[in-house]
């Protein structure tokens, strides 16, 4: 699936971009009915949440001199991952700094802590990583 | 936060990271990705991927995220207010062979024919429960924490019972089951299951199975009140969307109808599991289980032994290779249970603590495992290498269930936590 359709989709399921009255039930399936008689069936859909649109955070001009912190969200392997990312960083833009840290808690969790560590002490973040 | 952050999520992830990254309202983050997966590669190989291109972008990975947290943001990516997701018309309107099409088309069935939910049929469902349609039920999604939760009402499970196929009397316990809030499908990767204990006089009043096959598509109201668990988890919950909200890599048949359990009461020599949980025996309570699989037990020591086999060292053993992440549940017959009321367990709470303390792992192998000794304990990883420690956190994690039509003194094991118990009563 493409971005543009994600992004269109906002957290909908496609039956809740189906319009009005369905009418075109065999776009893809080309299925033909063996009654003409059109009835009349509910949605089974709840409600999703409404979304607050969150403005991104300024980017930087540049990362010369910077702090940046590789956060782990604990997934396995994230953590030596971020480090080869450090090394990365050392071999070829040896002005950043790298801090490495594990975010607290299950992997949903928020971790308050470190983020005012990070808001006081960093200058960017690198957060990594699905399996 | 307020400050610049470039995510990076391996490809595998990619249409859940940009559609859940939409609806948590960063629709423009800038989400970089490497190939799949970065667990269990070498250093080298994960390094290789930092030299080599996003394989979304097909363009260098490296530049690509200092580039995420340097280059300007446009006015797409600065905007604020609010977004109402549409919500579809109430009624779709067609043939009914168009109907059914549509319905699986769109992500809404488990891909087997559906009761179609004509208004008709939806309020006659609406007529199993004293609550008024328009009442809100509960909040769901595929991973609590992880994704926006979805509200419903007693209107959109009545829907989705219809479909599954129940008769308006199951009603109650579906709503039961939907006020628990949790979904039948989970996001992860792991292909989890779900179950569900039905206690209380309701499972002779609806003719449940508890006897022989009680588990398996022998009646009913154990076949569809799991069906409408899944669809109302499907379209209620916002789960079960491969690629988006679904990542299980295999899938799990458990999920077409979850596992229905309404207890053998009659048979059982222990006080039922809701009156555990306590409720009182006439109430009627759906108690509700989360986890990996379950599986037969056949195969454990003890169970050779004569006159009375020693249920409980098939129980720890066939937990053997169980994760600490959950709990056991140990399903067991009515003859089951009766032969370990004969070896002295006249209750279940000395079963269980027995079980726990014999389901064991030893420090070395808890050590290498996916969670090492994470629930074990800070006192574990002192302990030599041949020690053997519990593989639950304690046994209050273990549950037992007596089900089955005695054909045969067998039992199977759950990896699976206990998460609630809730009133059926409360919602007829």
């Amino acid at each position: 699936m493409n971005r543009r359709k994600l992004l269109s989709l906002l957290g909908a399921t496609p039956a809740l971009l189906a319009g009005t009255k369905l009418e075109a039930a065999t776009r893809k399936t080309g299925a033909t009915a063996s009654s003409s008689e059109k009835i009349e069936a509910l949605n089974p859909n709840g409600t999703p949440p409404p979304i607050t649109l969150i403005p991104m955070a300024p980017r930087l001009k540049t990362l010369d001199g910077k702090t940046i912190y590789l956060v782990s969200d604990g997934f396995p392997g994230a953590d030596h991952f971020l480090n080869q990312i450090a090394i990365w960083f050392q071999k070829h833009m040896p002005s950043v700094k790298t801090v490495y840290r594990l975010k607290a808690g299950a992997l949903p969790d928020d971790d308050p802590k470190l983020w005012a560590e990070i808001k006081a002490k960093g200058n960017a973040v690198i957060m990594a990583i699905g399996h | 936060m307020g400050i610049p952050t470039a995510p990076i999520v391996t490809i595998a992830f990619k249409d859940l990271a940009y559609s859940n990254a939409a609806q948590r309202g960063m629709p423009h983050e800038r989400i970089c990705f490497t190939p799949h997966p970065v667990w269990g590669k070498s250093d080298a190989e994960m390094y290789a991927y930092l030299e080599g291109n996003d394989p979304v972008t097909h363009k260098p990975l490296m530049p690509e995220i200092i580039s995420a947290l340097t280059k300007p943001l446009t006015p797409e990516e600065e905007k604020s207010g609010t977004v109402t997701p549409p919500v579809g018309p109430e009624v779709f309107s067609d043939t009914p062979d168009n109907l059914q099409n549509y319905y699986m088309n769109n992500g809404m069935t488990d891909f087997m024919p559906i009761i179609l939910p004509t208004r008709e049929k939806v309020e006659a469902m609406l007529k199993g429960t004293s609550h008024a349609p328009d009442e809100p039920v509960g909040k769901m999604c595929p991973a609590k924490g992880s994704y926006p939760e979805w509200s419903y009402n007693v209107r959109n499970i009545a829907v989705n019972a219809v479909m599954a196929g129940c008769d308006p009397s199951y009603f109650p316990i579906v709503l039961a089951i939907a006020a628990s809030e949790l979904p039948s499908l989970s996001s992860s990767t792991n292909s989890f299951a779900t179950a569900a204990i039905i206690n209380g006089p309701i499972r002779d009043k609806l003719n449940m199975n508890y006897g022989i096959g009680a588990m398996g598509p022998f009646a009913q109201p154990n076949a569809t009140i799991g069906r409408a668990w899944t669809l109302l988890s499907k379209n209620c919950g916002n789960c079960g969307q491969p690629g988006q909200t679904y990542m299980g890599t295999f899938g799990n048949t458990c999920n077409y109808n979850n596992l229905i359990i309404p207890e053998n009461e009659k048979d059982s020599p222990w006080e039922p599991f809701h009156v555990q949980k306590g409720f009182k025996k006439d109430e009627n309570v759906v108690s509700v289980f989360f986890g990996m699989d379950i599986r037969q037990g056949q195969n454990g020591p003890g169970l050779g032994l004569k006159p009375v086999p020693h249920y409980q060292e098939a129980f720890a053993f066939n937990f053997g290779t169980c994760a600490p992440l959950f709990g056991g549940l140990i399903v067991c017959d009515p003859l089951v249970a009766n032969g370990l009321v004969e070896l002295g367990f006249k209750t279940k709470e000395p079963l269980l603590e027995w079980v726990w303390k014999n389901a064991t792992i030893s420090v070395k192998d808890a050590k290498t495992t996916l969670f090492g000794l994470r629930f074990s304990g800070p006192e574990a990883a002192n302990l030599p290498d041949d020690a053997r420690i519990p593989i639950f956190r304690n046994a209050s994690y273990l549950n037992i269930v007596v089900v089955g039509g005695e054909t045969n003194p067998y039992h199977m094991v759950a990896n699976m936590s206990y998460r609630g118990s809730i009133s059926i009563d409360k919602w007829a």
